[in-house]
């Protein structure tokens, strides 16, 4: 009896697809947890650009969720009343977005999730970057520059959120492998330049000449550290300096010198590829129309149905800089 | 000491009660019993030491030395809440309504009668309490009324009421009639009488010793913390009365000495506000003192607001020796030489938490001005210049308001009003809650100002403070001008025939 | 100036003066107890450094405290801070493709000009149409927030005129310019309040409103220049800001006006107007700023910072308290 139900309700859903397809448009919902910093900017503007969305299959909207839980619950709401075909979701933290993911699921709305986890196993699909694994690449050059010993400082996200957790679980994982590496002050500035800046003028008072690289868990704070040494009277160059993300301020950093990696986090994949994953699931045969899949050919597309894709990192260093740069300004060109 | 002749029960005794504060001997082992069915006045001027007994009675004040009893029973109180369950409740000098609650819900706040189960208000009981209580001291008012819609005089109603639902055995009251008309002073009185008769003793503070005289049967005189006597108002008169509160002799308490002309000087024309007053017209000449006489509530502090700009009139026109002038805000008057003591020092005169010099020198500050900045030694100047004319007494320039005494407060208001130099003097109620040294400098400060050619316009609602300062006397009734009466025809029975 | 006489009835001369200068000698017992506690407190590196960062603090706390002085509060000036600041970051960026690079001067002119137009909009509604100053400025805490993000496109503005930059890290001789101009802004601050009559009418309306009008004050306009003077600040501290941070962050200012209120309410200003000192406000400022400090120094986990930053400030009212509780 109940398999009875469950295969007409899949024959049901399959040919609503198959009408979907016949000629109407795609409604699809960007979630953003805040439109406010320039990842999530750039994340948009890259759906807006996504090919599908340029030429008219799918009738994309941006959300801006305002960096509150509660916001995304009811844009959820929203857009599963309103008979949104897919939602692109990016949870503001791990935890905080399950409730939304079930009412979509509720409404049979496909959910892919971009950058952020989401902790409920309704998840559609997942295309993201895995924060352990940049934590451990920054960790790594700072180490690496600083020819395997020596001491850093660590300068946190908000504690609690799983990018700090993630990051700093690969910041530890590198550092553990040099046992003349010493950590030397390790805490938060809540991903913010100017408290990023007047933590490490107190660490350069506290700890003289003794800190030899900075690990910040963003580029912003990377930054604020890096205009704190520079403030002090020192020199940038003798210090080991990285961030993640690869902001555009950042890249410019590495342009000059000033800081030595950024790894970037690629929106433009993470958004794009969530967009196929979603269309895969709405379009019968659908091939993937983003660049994303051609620039990692180690993320395979298979079909479009894995439940994880996992967006490499691109670390950003004086050699690359100048062309990820002018990528950059493209893509922010107005 | 016990002079009184009564021979009642004693229900309170207060046995050589000592205070300090920090070096000022505020009371010097004062000692006072008050008898059931008495109505017991408490009388010296301010700084006397009458307000720090009574709050030591309260439990305000801890005493350094001395005892109290009640029914008997040696007593002393940490806090008013104990005092209260003791049987003795204050009327406050300022009332302290919670404007947004009903009439019920103050008499009773924080003591409602709940319903079964203690969960809520039981309000059909606590107004049927309310207006149990009003009965009894024949007040009509609505216990559903919200305190915001009463007058003055019906909150300080409210506020004996409240003080009697305690059902003590002790009452205070601090400048009762304060706040309040004439013809509710009659209530009030009519309410002692009441009381008394119900064996409640009654201690009664008042600067008005006209008032001691109707309804206190025994006075005791307080002089600089000291006791100086008990004794029954039948056997004292009023002079006699007041030479025992201050050392001096008082030769009269008015002082008049201006002679007013017959040059006008400030004419207003059918100046009227909506709500407020009706159109009214006067002249006052140069050298005159003109009175304005009236109920509270009929207009008068109103007018003057109008006539000052501090609210804006609905038309008629001011004119100032004939020519006509704009008094928008208080700044234009100010301009045109008119100042403006107000009824109420501590809401609208002073800033109190502000110095002595600060408030002095408040509106004539823009005369010191040098380039962008303040000259300071002529403001201070001026400063010590206004202390010592009205002899403030005040330990430094840079004490607080706050600190000093309700004369002297008055005395900084005028002090700032002087250094403004005006021409033209709007005073409402200059003497409230003054002391009658204090009142007799304020007295001759605006006699001598009007006979330098200048004029006074002065509100009050004490009847013989009219008469005895006005040249001539206008009565205001029901927001409208009721009367004029000349100073040769002046008495208190025709003003109050004009005024009701 | 107009500090408060003591009230008769305190006890002896000296603890009058212990009582007087509270909040120096609180400032001192920290100092000294930092500076046991680690050698690098008292260098004077860490002391520019503490000076350095109490900057921005220290401008919106000056404009909080002719605020809070007539009695109102301002809850925008974190947004005015960023939105001037993002103004400034526009007209010196080479990489802000709206607006072209201009004279770093005019930049700053028209950066500050910026918060000082939004602190007015604040004046005129709170003194013409009397809407409170706490929903008022709570409004605007949150329409200048927009306007920031409006503006920059949510986009920090980066790849600033180096000229400009000198603002913020670049030295005065031995001072950071940072520093000085704080100083310079304090002094100047100071002066007004104390040495004209718009100061002393500041007081006065906190003071007494209605007696401040009645003795002929234009209530309206001192309370309307506060606020100006707030935006005014703001601005000027968001283009310090910007310039130490090399870019004009929208984020920038988030919360900055805990700090300010802290800082004037430790300073012994009452909330309720009136009553209190600019020199109060520094001292306050310093102290938020040596205890952050000494903090990071000690690392001592941020958590502890906040709860300490919070027992200050109600200790500094509670003693207050006592004190007008005495005084009855």
């Amino acid at each position: 009896m109940r398999k009875t139900v469950l295969f007409l309700a899949a024959l049901l859903l399959v040919l609503s697809a198959g009408f979907a397809q016949a000629g109407q448009k795609y409604r699809i919902g960007g979630a953003t947890y805040g439109l406010v910093g320039e990842y999530m900017k750039l994340w948009a503007t890259a759906l807006e650009r996504h090919p599908a969305v340029v030429q008219g299959l799918v009738d994309l909207t941006i959300f801006d969720g305002r960096y509150d839980a509660s916001v995304q619950q009811s844009q959820f709401e929203t857009m599963s009343s309103q008979g949104y075909d897919a939602i692109l979701f990016v949870p503001i933290d791990i935890e905080a977005g399950a409730a939304a993911v079930a009412t979509a699921h509720a409404n049979d709305v496909i959910v892919v999730g971009s950058n952020t986890r989401v902790n409920s196993d309704l998840l559609t699909a997942y295309i993201g970057s895995n924060d352990v694994i940049s934590g451990y690449m920054e960790a790594k050059a700072v180490i690496a520059k600083m020819g395997g010993k020596g001491n850093v400082v660590i300068i946190e996200g908000p504690i609690g959120q799983s990018a700090q957790i993630e990051r700093r679980e690969g910041n530890l994982k590198a550092i553990a492998e040099y046992p003349e590496v010493k950590v030397l002050e390790m805490r938060t500035a809540n991903w913010s330049r100017a408290e990023a800046l007047a933590l490490m003028e107190n660490w350069l008072t506290a700890h003289p000449g003794q800190i030899d690289g900075v690990i910040g868990q963003n580029d912003e704070m990377a930054l604020g550290a890096v205009q704190a040494i520079k403030a002090a009277g020192l020199d940038v160059k003798d210090f080991a300096v990285a961030g993640i993300d690869g902001v555009s301020d950042a890249i410019m950093a590495v342009k000059n010198g000033e800081m030595d990696l950024s790894i970037l986090q690629d929106a433009v994949s993470q958004a794009q590829g969530a967009l196929d994953i979603a269309l895969g699931y709405l379009v019968k045969d659908y091939q993937p129309m983003s660049d994303c899949w051609k620039d990692y050919p180690e993320m395979k597309w298979n079909g479009g149905k894995d439940k994880n894709y996992d967006v490499p990192w691109t670390p950003i260093t004086k050699d690359n800089a100048d062309e990820q740069w002018a990528k950059r300004q493209d893509l922010t060109a107005r | 000491m016990t002079a009184t002749g009564t021979d009642q029960e004693i229900i309170l005794r207060m046995v050589n009660v000592d205070k300090r504060f920090h070096g000022v001997h505020a009371l010097k082992g004062v000692s006072i019993e008050l008898r059931r069915g008495e109505v017991h006045a408490i009388c010296g001027e301010n700084g006397a030491g009458k307000s720090t007994l009574m709050k030591i009675l309260m439990g305000v004040y801890a005493a350094d030395s001395g005892d109290m009893q009640l029914n008997g029973h040696p007593v002393r109180f940490q806090s008013p809440r104990q005092a209260l369950d003791a049987g003795i409740a204050i009327i406050e000098q300022e009332l302290t309504p919670i404007p947004d609650m009903t009439v019920a819900e103050n008499i009773f706040l924080g003591r409602e009668p709940m319903t079964a189960g203690g969960l809520f208000v039981n309000y059909r009981s606590l107004n049927r309490m309310a207006q149990d209580v009003l009965a009894r001291i024949k007040v009509r008012i609505e216990p559903t009324r919200k305190m915001k819609t009463l007058s003055v005089a019906e909150v300080q109603l409210v506020e004996i009421a409240k003080a009697l639902s305690y059902d003590s055995d002790v009452l205070i009251m601090d400048e009762p009639t304060s706040a309040i008309g004439e013809r509710e002073t009659d209530v009030l009185f009519d309410i002692i009488r009441t009381l008394k008769t119900q064996g409640k003793g009654i201690f009664y503070i008042s600067h008005r010793l006209k008032e001691i005289f109707r309804v206190a049967d025994v006075v005791t005189i307080l002089r600089d913390g000291e006791y100086i006597a008990t004794k029954p108002t039948s056997g004292l008169d009023q002079d006699a009365l007041v030479n025992l509160m201050i050392s001096r002799k008082l030769e009269g308490q008015y002082v008049k000495e201006n002679t007013p002309t017959d040059v006008p000087f400030l004419t207003v024309r059918n100046l009227r506000r909506r709500g407020k007053h009706e159109a009214v017209s006067l002249v006052l000449h140069r050298g005159e003192i003109l009175g304005i006489y009236g109920l509270v509530g009929a207009g008068r502090s109103e007018f003057l607001e109008s006539l000052f700009g501090v609210a804006r009139p609905d038309g008629g026109e001011v004119l100032l020796e004939g020519k006509p002038v704009a008094h928008r805000t208080p700044y234009d008057s100010i301009r045109n030489g008119v100042a403006f003591v107000t009824e109420d020092r501590k809401n609208s005169g002073l800033a109190l938490i502000l110095s002595v010099k600060d408030n002095t020198t408040l509106t004539s500050i823009r005369k010191y001005h040098r380039g962008p900045f303040v000259n300071r030694r002529r403001e201070m100047r001026d400063v010590l210049r206004a202390i010592d004319f009205f002899g403030i007494k005040t330990p430094s320039e840079r004490q607080l308001v706050r600190n000093l005494s309700g004369g002297n407060q008055q005395k900084v208001v005028l002090g700032r009003w002087l250094l403004a130099q005006p021409s033209i003097l709007l005073m409402d109620e200059p003497t409230r809650g003054i002391d009658v040294g204090a009142k007799r400098e304020i007295y001759k400060f605006m006699s001598d100002f009007a006979n330098e050619g200048n004029g006074v316009i002065m509100v009050s609602s004490e009847l013989p403070e009219v008469i005895g300062m006005s040249d001539r006397i206008l009565v205001f009734k029901d927001g409208r001008l009721n009367g004029e009466v000349s100073r040769a025809e002046a008495s208190e029975e025709l003003l109050m025939q004009i005024a009701t | 100036m107009p500090e408060e006489a003591s009230a008769p009835g305190k006890p002896g001369k000296f603890w009058t003066i212990v009582w007087e200068l509270r909040i120096a000698i609180a400032l001192i017992i920290i100092c000294f107890a930092l500076s046991l506690a680690t050698p690098y407190f008292m260098r004077e590196r860490n002391l520019i450094n503490v000076l350095r960062q109490v900057s921005v603090n220290g401008l919106l706390s000056i404009g909080m405290t002719f605020v809070i002085l007539t009695g109102g509060i301002d809850l925008s000036v974190g947004s005015m801070l960023a939105f001037g600041g993002v103004v400034t970051a526009s007209f010196v960026s080479n990489a802000f493709k709206d607006i072209p690079s201009i004279n770093p001067f005019l930049a700053i002119f028209l950066g500050l000009a910026a918060g000082t137009l939004l602190g007015a909009i604040n004046g005129v509604v709170i003194s013409k149409v009397k809407v409170t100053p706490f929903i008022m400025t709570l409004g605007m805490l949150s329409i200048a927030r927009g306007m920031t993000y409006i503006y920059s496109n949510g986009m920090p503005i980066t790849d600033l005129d180096k000229t400009f930059l000198q603002v913020g890290q670049g030295y005065a001789s031995f001072l950071p310019i940072p520093v000085a101009i704080f100083l310079v802004a304090f002094l100047i601050a100071w002066v007004v309040l104390y040495r004209t009559k718009f100061g002393r009418y500041v007081y006065a309306v906190g003071g007494n409103a209605r007696s401040a009008r009645i003795s002929g004050i234009n209530v309206g306009f001192i309370v309307f220049m506060v606020y100006v003077i707030s935006g005014f600040l703001c601005a000027l501290a968001g283009t310090l800001l910007t310039a130490r941070t090399s870019a004009g962050l929208p984020q920038a200012g988030m919360s900055y006006e805990l700090d300010a209120i802290a800082a004037v309410v430790i300073g012994g200003t009452s909330m309720t107007g009136g009553k209190g000192s600019l020199i109060g406000t520094l001292l306050g400022v310093l102290l938020i700023g040596f205890i952050n400090n000494g903090l990071d120094l000690l690392s001592v986990s941020s958590y502890y910072q906040q709860v300490c930053k919070g027992m200050i400030i109600v200790g500094a009212v509670m003693l207050d308290y006592f004190q007008s509780d005495s005084d009855r």
